[in-house]
């Protein structure tokens, strides 16, 4: 495994954005009501990181010390303005559903996080490799908390994001009498306080 | 002395440089998208008369006023009103039975206003309660009205109340006009 795949690999579990670095928290919080939103958010996410490391590592070398922040938000702002755009052209639905969370992905730290700690300081093809890692392992945190919001919250697995609409299953009691407070914010603090503790866990134990 | 002056302004010129990129990326995203994002306004504006109005067979906009057609009938009216609200601004959808009696209102999405107070605008318990008024009685309850505010959400509810009530006396004023022009 080369250096690419390492750059890659280390974003899935050993420096899982959400559960390892605790970052990115808020977006998480709020979108993973439905696994639709979360694909939906990868989404802007994968495109919004890869431009930023692409760009930032390219440009690494000129950009004087005391200006890599105001430039690193300008170009950050800038991509997410124009994803905005985009899904607000093409999926209407989606843009509602994520709202104000996708102007935000603005100040999501995962994405100035990265820029700073690996695109100002690394090479592009490593850039590259870093963000595909860090959103995988931000879209697997997604779904795992969504998924299990979901099926918790409303006792049916369904996904209808980009004009798909499907129908997994629903489950025999849970979706006649769902537990409505794993779809609210309560839920989704106590589901990422568990899934922490027990990535932390499994850290621990594989240090030992 | 020349190389240091270069240096110094360096910072200045760069970010000009990516601020004009940025600018230019921008631009070009919105004028591929601006058509697209004004046909989903309008087909989301078109799913909420039809909800407002269920008869509505067809409808004509002009002068910033949809009429709303039902196999040739007219049976009301529609605008957008926009309210200063707490996050900006708001936009509603007003629909009008004839020249004195609010249908009922949308607010169109996004609800800017704070979440769990103001954001309980859009909610139907409070824009039910315009169905059938009198506009002249579109008010809150403190000001001599019929509309009762959001609890902690005065100026959300007020914004709406307003702009319902200046907006509807405004179109209807036009609306006469026509029909005595015409």
């Amino acid at each position: 495994m080369g250096k690419f795949g390492k750059e890659f690999t280390k974003g899935l579990v050993l420096s899982n954005p959400v559960f390892i670095l605790a970052l990115g928290l808020c977006p998480t919080l709020a979108v993973s009501t439905s696994i639709g939103n979360a694909l939906g958010m990868t989404l802007a996410v994968v495109i919004v990181l890869l431009g930023s490391n692409i760009i930032i590592s390219a440009i690494r070398n000129i950009v004087p010390n005391m200006m890599r922040i105001p430039i690193f938000i300008v170009i950050i702002a800038t991509l997410v303005t124009v994803v905005d755009l985009i899904f607000q052209a093409n999926f209407p639905d989606l843009h509602q559903s994520l709202g104000i969370f996708l102007p935000l992905v603005v100040v999501n730290c995962i994405i100035l996080g990265r820029a700073e700690a690996f695109a100002s300081k690394n090479p592009i093809v490593y850039s590259i490799a870093d963000a595909l890692g860090i959103t995988v392992g931000f879209m697997l945190a997604l779904l795992m908390i969504s998924f299990l919001r979901q099926i918790l919250g409303t006792g049916s697995l369904s996904l209808s994001v980009f004009g798909l609409n499907i129908n997994f299953f629903t489950l025999p009691i849970l979706g006649e009498h769902p537990m409505a407070i794993f779809i609210l914010p309560p839920g989704a603090f106590l589901l990422i306080g568990l899934l922490l503790g027990l990535f932390r866990r499994m850290g621990v134990m594989k240090s030992e | 002395m020349k190389a240091n002056t270069l240096k110094r302004i360096f910072p200045v010129i760069l970010i000009t440089v990516v601020v004009f990129a940025c600018v230019a990326l921008l631009n070009w995203t919105d004028s591929i998208t601006r058509g697209k994002i004004e046909y989903q306004k309008e087909q989301q504006i078109q799913t909420m008369l039809a909800e407002m109005f269920p008869s509505m067979s067809r409808y004509t906009f002009e002068d910033d006023i949809y009429t709303i057609y039902s196999n040739g009938d007219r049976v009301g009216y529609a605008f957008i009103a926009v309210g200063k609200g707490y996050g900006g601004d708001i936009d509603i959808l007003v629909g009008l039975e004839d020249e004195a009696t609010v249908k009922g209102i949308t607010i169109i999405p996004p609800v800017t206003e704070t979440p769990g107070l103001g954001s309980r605008i859009a909610e139907s318990s409070f824009t039910d309660m315009f169905r059938g008024l009198n506009i002249a009685d579109v008010a809150l309850s403190r000001d001599g009205g019929q509309i009762d505010a959001i609890t902690g959400s005065t100026i959300s509810s007020r914004a709406v109340v307003d702009a319902v009530r200046t907006e509807a006396m405004e179109k209807v004023k036009l609306l006469k006009d026509s029909e005595e022009g015409g």
